[in-house]
């Protein structure tokens, strides 16, 4: 905790920045949590939408229905 | 004070070229003073593409000057220019189509040590390329989908696949100007056909030509080479890096991968960690082995592995110089003919792997696909044998620092929102509300003709500095990582305030880097996805961005460029510009171009004015998408409500 003064004069403890240092010692493996096909295809249809998915649009697909 | 200074920022390349001095060894910073650059060929008025030249167009009289054929000062100049292009796009899409061979060779079972690292990039293309996807295995889906990939170098008719997944109004200028490409080697050929004595004469046409051929790189060639090595060897996520060449060690075996193509480079990291090869680096008196990279082969490998990297394209000759390198591997694409001369001086073994490119003075050991991990090993073993040959003379400069690298599209687009919600929303809303000002897309290779590093570093600080998010790839990328502006303490350091706040509240770089060369193809598809995202705009030309190559000396720097403008981006290269000896081409593409591709290009050596341009350019932007005023942040009571609800 990093003290610091209030503006009346007042000490107080504030939690400082809360961000880790970035620094990636592992690499951040994070492709690795869809396991099943299915699962994959699930988040390719919601993270890519703009290209895999009909259900969501971008500002571009609703002025130009597909 | 060393005599030096003036060719380098980067501390560790300055003490090497001391060295380089003190052994009487010569390097490119040298040679640049020994070769001026011809003032006919830098501005593109030499043609010597006939022997009834080559004629040499004199800027005095350019309206009546002519080549022997009546060849004009424009077609000689759009014809250089083209036939640029197609050099880039070629080296670019022959990559990929290696890629792309022992892509399928390994789906088929038949390169052993290569196989499907990630299923879901892996049907990601297969949606792209329209393969059935079902419970088939992946070998099948992977076997269709390589052939379907080198199908499009061979393409004759149509458009390329890559092509519907820009934006739907970047397609449509395409279409209409004609300029969609029919297939990869068909317009790198097209243009070589055209810019043949005696055919194509009309300087605009001459420039669409090179534009489709530039486009079958960027959306074709480079992307393909993208997404198959994604699969083959796994999507890019964030990895801790070290850079410079202080990463080379005193004590072990150092093996410099260089050159471009990540088939081998994998292997040789494998190679390098087989207890066989690593007991035989102990019996020479080794403590191991360390593997580092050169070029865009190493950020290939670091990339994926987290291998380190040596430096940029200037320092190739310099790591022999360190006295400490083992062997030097090159494949393909900026490798310097040097390299053996300044290897004489030392004990470096310089191993040249591809059929397509050999060097005299070099030994060649030939890299097969098909039986790669044994190549690797044989290299390995070449490197680890010389260690007992490693001479008195060996100084590491004691310069090294850690970088963040591996933003793949995909991977940023994870990281604004995770699994749950990813998307690019967050970085839009972000623009929209005046924290981060633009994108920019700083990319490309080092030139001694120019202060090493020096316009990278400077213009990329200046951007960050000014609330502009980077983007890199290439020399260009290193080059900042050795200035330690790839990590996430780089922002509150270096970046504007609403910048530092975004980078801090994701945890990211302020500069990120998203790899090699041909992974400029990420670049294109993270502006696609800030465009379907929304809010700014319906094309790319729309977006608050810009691009800039600030040393440039590739041909292929040349080609990216040509497709990052025909993609509607603000393009800046430094160093020198190739067409200035013609005004109606330089014209065309510094000003016309906005008309008819809504991008454009320009030419800047000096970075401070270089960032001018590109934050003149973003603001124009910002202000025709109404986002150029700074909100203040409003709290509403009570009455301001009623008054909302009154209108
Ligand atoms: S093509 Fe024309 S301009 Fe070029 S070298 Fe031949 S004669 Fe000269
Ligand atoms: S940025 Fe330029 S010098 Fe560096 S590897 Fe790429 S093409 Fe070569």
């Amino acid at each position: 905790m990093e003290e610091k003064e209030l503006f009346n004069g007042q000490k107080v403890k504030v939690l400082g920045a809360t961000f880790e240092p970035g620094k990636p010692l592992e690499p951040l493996r994070w492709r690795h949590k869809e396991q099943t096909r299915e699962e994959m295809l699930k988040f390719l249809e919601s993270s890519q939408r703009y290209w895999y998915s009909n259900e969501w649009y971008g500002s571009e697909r609703r002025k130009n229905p597909a | 004070m060393s005599s030096h200074e003036s060719r380098s920022v980067d501390p560790a390349t300055l003490e090497m070229l001391e060295k380089a001095a003190s052994d009487g060894v010569k390097t490119a910073f040298e040679r640049a003073d020994d070769v001026r650059p011809c003032n006919f060929g830098s501005e593109g008025r030499c043609c010597r593409n006939c022997s009834m030249g080559p004629c040499r167009i004199s800027s005095k009289k350019e309206a009546e000057a002519r080549g022997v054929c009546g060849a004009t000062v424009d077609t000689i100049a759009a014809r250089n220019f083209a036939r640029m292009v197609a050099a880039g796009a070629a080296a670019h899409s022959d990559h990929g189509r290696a890629v792309a061979e022992t892509f399928i060779a390994a789906a088929k079972g038949e390169a052993p040590g290569y196989g499907i690292k990630d299923v879901q990039k892996l049907l990601q293309v297969a949606l792209d390329f329209g393969v059935e996807i079902g419970d088939r295995p992946v070998e099948d889906i992977a076997l269709e989908i390589g052939e379907k990939a080198l199908e499009q170098f061979g393409q004759q008719e149509g458009e390329l696949v890559y092509v519907k997944k820009a934006p739907l109004n970047r397609q449509k200028i395409w279409r209409e100007l004609g300029v969609v490409p029919r297939g990869i080697d068909r317009e790198v050929v097209e243009s070589m056909h055209r810019t043949h004595m005696g055919v194509d004469q009309d300087y605009e046409n001459i420039l669409l030509q090179a534009t489709r051929t530039a486009l079958a790189d960027g959306w074709g060639g480079s992307m393909i080479a993208t997404d198959l090595q994604d699969i083959m060897f796994g999507t890019p996520v964030p990895i801790l890096g070290r850079v410079n060449l202080g990463v080379l060690k005193e004590d072990q075996v150092n093996i410099i991968i260089h050159g471009h193509e990540p088939l081998l480079s994998e292997m040789i990291v494998y190679a390098a960690q087989d207890p066989e090869m690593v007991a035989l680096a102990q019996s020479k008196g080794a403590k191991g082995i360390n593997v580092a990279g050169i070029c865009c082969t190493a950020n290939e490998i670091l990339m994926r592995h987290g291998v380190p990297l040596a430096g940029n394209f200037l320092q190739q000759e310099l790591a022999i110089v360190t006295g400490a390198v083992e062997a030097m591997v090159v494949d393909v694409q900026c490798i310097m003919q040097s390299l053996p001369d300044v290897a004489q001086c030392y004990h470096t073994k310089i191993i040249t792997t591809s059929p397509k490119a050999k060097i005299p003075g070099a030994t060649h050991i030939q890299f097969d696909e098909h039986d790669a991990l044994s190549s690797a090993k044989q290299i390995v073993k070449a490197a680890v044998e010389n260690f007992p040959n490693r001479g008195a003379n060996v100084k590491i400069p004691k310069y090294e620092v850690d970088l963040v690298a591996g933003f793949s599209h995909e991977t940023i687009d994870y990281l604004l929102g995770g699994t749950f919600r990813a998307s690019y929303r967050p970085l839009n809303d972000n623009i929209i509300n005046g924290r981060i000002r633009g994108i920019a897309g700083v990319v490309g290779c080092n030139n001694p003709r120019v202060k090493h590093d020096e316009i990278h570093t400077t213009l990329v600080k200046e951007l960050i500095k000014n609330d502009v998010i980077v983007l890199q790839t290439g020399c260009s990328a290193m080059a900042c990582a050795k200035e330690g502006l790839l990590t996430p303490e780089a922002a509150s350091k270096f970046a504007g305030g609403g910048l530092a706040e975004v980078c801090e509240t994701v945890g990211i770089p302020p500069v990120l880097h998203m790899g090699s060369c041909v992974d400029n193809s990420r670049i294109l598809m993270a502006a696609t996805a800030v465009v379907k995202e929304g809010g700014l705009g319906d094309d790319i030309s729309d977006l608050p961005a810009a691009g800039a190559a600030p040393e440039w000396m590739s041909e292929k720097a040349v080609s990216i460029g040509q497709y990052f403008v025909a993609s509607g981006v603000f393009t800046v290269f430094g160093a020198t510009w190739p067409t200035t000896g013609s005004e109606k081409v330089t014209d065309l593409l510094f000003k016309g171009y906005e008309d008819i591709f809504k991008g454009k290009w320009a030419f800047e050596p000096d970075p401070y004015k270089m960032a001018k341009l590109m934050l003149d350019h973003i603001d124009k932007k910002r202000k025709a998408l109404g986002i150029d005023k700074a909100r203040e942040r409003v709290l509403y009571d009570m009455a301001m409500r009623r008054e909302l609800d009154a209108v």
